[in-house]
């Protein structure tokens, strides 16, 4: 039985994309993401994508159920979460705000 | 698991009453949405249908989207259930609450979440999943299309899988819908209805089955309770089986001259109620009959609402009825409740646990009306109807008192209902009258029995009751003063002929003597002069033989005097 918050096991990389196989909103989140990453001048960070389907102990850990699923590790340690295809550019831009090239 | 009109394949929820009522339990490898307020007892309700399959051997999965586990832990560890479950490797606790502060650009799905479910139930042989405040997650769908996609998305894999699922949701009022999540219900093929409403200040809970496709279901909204056993349905519990056998055996109620009222008795297995005004001895008259009981070796469940049973033993010794002893002796139990203290359901569950607990073949409620004091959305009636039944079923022979009021002494308002059920019912009251409360009883009815319909005077003293034929007074019945001094004027009055009779006698008899007396005055009368009459016969006679003798001289006659007897020749001569 999972009870905490999960902390992680291992420190992930700073953006993890949690997905569902080849699910349309899966994919739609892969797009947009890479899409979102160029935007803001960020095409060098590498998205570490998990595949709950295969691994769903992973969800677990991080206390992952919602596909897809970004997480952001930030230099803390803090973990900041976002559901959805990410099909809303303002909001994911403001996820990712932090991370762009000229902050 | 199967079994219903329609061969639709159900699965015990392990809780007698749902179970009872949705006869069979809910819809097996399906979703049931049960809804509620806050404290409504969703998260209860799944816990503890987890905790009887963990317990019958199944396995399952506990999905919580809004408590911590920790928080779910501890719910669980307030019931008798919880060790056991907490102890239990067979199911999985997954926390599935939402990281704080999660925002949603777009919509997802819960394919993550199916896919570490399936991973978790897979490793067990799952049959329940429970999914405790779902909205939770869903809640971050930017459209309620999307999350009752992921629902039925949800239903669906559950079905594939076998799996019953459990999904509760948050209903505002009355709505027979989820918050959030509008529509669901059309969705799932049942809907329970949890709610907790405030009554006198006690909250009072039910649950309800708004939905059942395709199987017979109560729709009532069943009074239900959550105790430390953990959601009850009290009412609606599977009845015991037996109780159809009518027994011929009677009862002593404890007073001869009752029992002779009654035919004989109380039939074991039925019930008695005893209904009267404060103070005409309904306790007293429950006494003898638990002492009764005692003596013949039966165990009694004696229950005293609002009296303590110090007070109550020590006030019954004083008419002569011993309690203590059977109390000590193990053969009765008394068991004194504040009927304020809880609800009508509580108390009836209360009850009905320690029937099962004691086993007694007699019940003593001590009054039954006091139920009327606790709060209940079901009203007291729903209690002493089940209370009664549940006896009735089991053979145990019972004994209810009954408080009424002051203005209304057969209390057809307040008992109108028990007087109903119950097979006997005595009334017991004063009868006022010169000055004097006599307590009086009669017997309104007695099923199956010839019973006496006169009012019987109640003797109350330190042996305990007894009693007394009434003085039948023209239409009246006379108690008390009233009858001692009705019967003294009588005594007198038969006394005052009893004189009369004998003075007439004694005067007939003096008149007889007096009588006698005159007849033997006249006999001796009578006897003297028939004396006095022949005497002068006699003389008479003398004196005619001798005047003869001297008109006839020349007759010799040898005894005649000598002839120198001159005097007579001369006296003859002349």
């Amino acid at each position: 039985m999972n009870s905490d918050q999960p902390t992680g096991e291992a420190p992930l990389p700073v953006l993890t994309l949690f997905v569902a196989g080849s699910a349309p909103r899966s994919e739609r989140a892969r797009g947009n993401l890479t899409r979102m990453l160029a935007h803001i001048g960020r095409s060098d960070l590498h998205v570490h994508e998990i595949d709950m389907l295969a691994e769903p102990q992973e969800g677990l850990a991080y206390s992952v159920f919602a596909t897809p699923t970004l997480l952001k590790m930030s230099a803390t340690g803090a973990i900041d979460a976002l559901y959805g295809d990410l099909s809303e550019p303002e909001r994911l831009q403001g996820f990712l705000g932090d991370l762009a090239e000229d902050s | 698991m199967s079994g219903s009109e329609t061969g639709q394949s159900k699965r015990p929820t392990g809780i007698a009453g749902l179970d009872n009522v949705t006869r069979g339990g809910l819809p097996a490898g399906q979703a049931t949405l049960v809804l509620g307020e806050a404290a409504a007892g969703k998260t209860v309700l799944g816990l503890q249908v987890l905790a009887n399959a963990v317990d019958r051997g199944e396995g399952a999965v506990f999905v919580t989207f809004e408590e911590s586990p920790a928080q779910i832990r501890r719910d669980a560890a307030s019931f008798s259930w919880g060790e056991a479950l907490i102890a239990s490797t067979s199911w999985q606790l997954i926390d599935a609450r939402p990281h704080f502060g999660v925002e949603a650009a777009g919509a997802f799905d819960i394919e993550g979440l199916l896919s570490v479910v399936a991973s978790a139930a897979e490793t067990m042989q799952t049959s329940w999943l429970v999914f405790d405040g779902i909205d939770q997650l869903l809640q971050y769908q930017p459209d309620q299309r999307s999350a009752i996609e992921q629902v039925r998305r949800l239903d669906a894999y559950c079905a594939e899988h076998g799996w019953t699922l459990l999904l509760t949701g948050k209903a505002t009022d009355e709505r027979v819908t989820p918050a959030g999540l509008e529509g669901i219900e059309f969705l799932l093929s049942a809907t329970l209805v949890l709610s907790a409403r405030m009554v006198n200040q006690q909250l009072n809970r039910s649950l309800r089955i708004a939905k059942y496709r395709g199987s017979g279901h109560c729709a009532d909204e069943l009074p239900m309770l959550i105790d430390g056993e953990g959601i009850q349905l009290p009412y609606h519990e599977p009845a015991p089986d037996g109780g159809g056998v009518a027994s011929d055996e009677r009862l002593s109620t404890g007073i001869e001259r009752l029992d002779k009222l009654l035919g004989g008795g109380i039939y074991r297995g039925a019930s008695l109620l005893i209904s009267g005004r404060p103070g005409t001895a309904k306790s007293t008259l429950a006494g003898h009959f638990a002492q009764a009981a005692a003596a013949r070796g039966e165990r009694t469940l004696y229950v005293s609402f609002d009296e303590l049973e110090a007070p109550y033993v020590r006030n019954l010794a004083s008419v002569g009825i011993d309690l203590r002893t059977p109390i000590d002796a193990g053969l009765v139990r008394f068991q004194d409740l504040a009927a304020y203290t809880a609800r009508v359901t509580e108390h009836f569950l209360v009850l009905r646990r320690m029937i099962d607990d004691f086993d007694p073949r007699c019940l003593v409620i001590d009054p039954i009306s006091a139920l009327l004091k606790a709060s209940a959305t079901e009203g007291a009636h729903t209690a002493t109807e089940q209370l009664i039944d549940l006896a009735r079923r089991r053979g145990i022979t019972t004994v209810l008192t009954s408080l009424s009021s002051e203005d209304d002494p057969e209390g057809e308002a307040t008992q109108g209902q028990v007087s109903t059920l119950a097979d006997g019912w005595i009334v017991l009251d004063y009868n006022i009258r010169s000055g004097e409360r006599n307590r009086a009883l009669s017997i309104v009815k007695s099923r199956g029995t010839a019973h006496s319909n006169q009012q019987r005077e109640l003797l109350l003293s330190d042996a305990g009751i007894d009693l007394a034929d009434v003085y039948e007074y023209g239409s009246e019945v006379l108690m008390g003063t009233a009858r001692a001094n009705r019967e003294a004027e009588e005594d007198a009055a038969a006394q005052r002929r009893e004189r009369e009779r004998q003075q007439r006698r004694v005067d007939l008899e003096r008149r007889l003597e007096q009588a006698d007396q005159e007849r033997q005055r006249l006999a001796a009368e009578l006897a003297l002069e028939q004396d006095q009459v022949s005497e002068a016969d006699r003389a008479e006679a003398t004196r005619r033989d001798t005047i003869q003798q001297r008109r006839d001289p020349d007759q010799d006659n040898p005894s005649a005097p000598a002839p120198d007897d001159t005097s007579h020749d001369e006296g003859q001569s002349s």
